[in-house]
């Protein structure tokens, strides 16, 4: 009796707690509860299960292994990037060819700009061959004052700064060949001029132009120094004639061809066109 | 007879559970075979219990009747997965908690309460609220609502874990190590959570303890 009285009496966290147990619904919900059940269970045997279902499940039992995948994933991508990058830009510069690298600095042929792409083509594609294949400093016809430095700088700093030079070059001869197609355009005497010089004025007769053939570095710098000069000669003196002097070359040193500048010498003005000798 | 040995003791299921744990083998191995009415027989038999762990999870009537039909399902469409490691129970529960843990986090925000009536046929129940109501002159029917009221508000106040160990430990009367089964985790967690719950709801419940 006093076992009991004691008992009314206290009252412990895990009584109030157990006071929950009580808390049940009555008989009729477990009838309702039962058709619900019955319901959903039949519209889970019929529903066909979606195609991609297993996937989740697979997916789920791998889901642990998520982390340590990723972390993999991510360190491989990063070793393959930073191993093929540097190989694969000097593997593709070195495995193409002048046509197409020289395809890479010429636009497609366009209406304005035709005749100073093809001029550009004959004149960077046998140079970038000679400069990617036997790292020589090359110096390009239609090269810009600034790309003589980076050229003499290429060969202490080896193959990779072929690249950046290889690069200003191309940005160089788009630009000059942006320049003269813009005078053809606008300017009808040096079209006049330039038909003169070049005999056909179409891409075959300059193509068979002879200097665009030349794969020694030494002689190919002498004679685009030549060539240059003499186009740039019958561009202003209206001559036709288009052969290298031969006198001329055997005077010409290194040290005045790495410091000839053609383009330099070239300055249009208007409808001028100006040749500094 | 199961023994598991953590922490230096040795946890012994008990013989009623062991009793029921093969029972249940017989039942699942039938519904594995296509005997879909078989399935039946564990429904009618747990269902006040998972109903129960889902009502003082959720406090709230309807989504606990939704999450006991979608546990019972689930069990169902993956039953063939079932390899009997555990007891089915303890397989079920887990089910059940998980599909309701993830759905009050989905719901974290929206809190409704409907409750149970408490079952005034229930021996303890009926002395806890005279002892409680035996020096005031509240009637027990409205004390019984009161209370009922502060226990969830006192029990939604806790994490969804806290709340989880809670109802399992002291509202369904399941062991640690079943807990910890169920929830996935160590028993020293279950054990230590279990003692944050209760210090948390003492302190809430304070004025209707006495000691």
């Amino acid at each position: 009796m006093n076992e009991n009285t004691s008992r009314k009496t206290k009252v412990s966290l895990e009584d109030l707690l157990r006071l929950k147990r009580a808390e049940q619904p009555p008989a009729e919900f477990w009838a309702e509860f039962d058709r619900g059940l019955r319901t959903k269970q039949l519209a889970a045997i019929v529903e066909p299960r979606p195609w991609w279902a297993p996937f989740i499940r697979v997916g789920t039992r791998l889901a642990r292994y998520q982390l340590p995948v990723g972390a993999m994933a991510v360190l491989a991508v990063t070793l393959l990037t930073v191993r093929e990058y540097r190989p694969t830009t000097f593997a593709s510069m070195e495995q193409a060819g002048p046509a197409e690298i020289a395809s890479l600095t010429a636009p497609t042929a366009q209406s304005g700009k035709a005749l100073a792409t093809d001029l550009i083509n004959i004149s960077l594609a046998p140079a970038m061959s000679t400069a990617v294949s036997e790292s020589v400093p090359v110096s390009v016809a239609v090269e810009s004052r600034s790309i003589q430095p980076a050229l003499n700088q290429s060969t202490a700093l080896g193959s990779s700064s072929h690249v950046a030079m290889v690069s200003s070059e191309l940005s160089s001869a788009r630009y000059m060949a942006d320049s003269l197609a813009a005078a053809h355009a606008t300017n009808p005497e040096l079209n006049q001029l330039l038909g003169q010089s070049l005999p056909g004025n179409d891409g075959n007769a300059i193509r068979s132009e002879p200097l665009a053939q030349i794969n020694v570095p030494g002689e190919s710098r002498r004679s685009r120094f030549l060539g240059g000069t003499a186009w740039l000669a019958s561009a202003s003196t209206g001559s036709s004639a288009l052969q290298p002097n031969e006198q001329a070359t055997r005077h010409l040193t290194e040290r005045r061809l790495s410091e000839s500048d053609v383009i330099s010498r070239i300055d249009m003005d208007g409808s001028r066109l100006t040749v500094k000798f | 007879m199961d023994a598991v040995k953590i922490l230096g003791k040795t946890l012994v299921a008990s013989p009623e559970r062991q009793l029921e744990a093969d029972s249940d083998v017989e039942v699942v191995k039938r519904v594995q075979n296509g005997d879909v009415a078989a399935f039946d027989q564990l429904v009618t038999k747990y269902r006040g219990r998972v109903y129960g762990v889902i009502y003082n999870l959720t406090s709230n009537r309807e989504d606990a009747a939704d999450l006991t039909q979608d546990a019972f399902i689930k069990s169902f469409q993956s039953i063939n997965r079932f390899q009997g490691q555990s007891s089915f129970f303890t397989w079920l529960y887990r089910i059940a908690v998980n599909s309701t843990l993830t759905h009050l986090r989905k719901n974290r925000l929206r809190t409704f309460f409907s409750f149970e009536k408490i079952n005034e046929d229930d021996k303890l129940s009926s002395e806890v609220i005279a002892a409680l109501t035996v020096d005031t002159a509240a009637d027990h029917e409205t004390f019984a609502r009161e209370l009922q009221e502060k226990l969830n508000e006192a029990m939604q106040k806790l994490s969804i874990r806290h709340r989880t160990v809670i109802t399992l430990f002291e509202i369904d009367g399941l062991g640690h190590q079943e807990i910890a089964e169920i929830m996935n985790c160590s028993v020293g967690t279950v054990r230590s959570r279990l003692h944050y719950a209760k210090q948390l709801l003492q302190s809430e419940l304070q004025p209707y303890i006495r000691r």
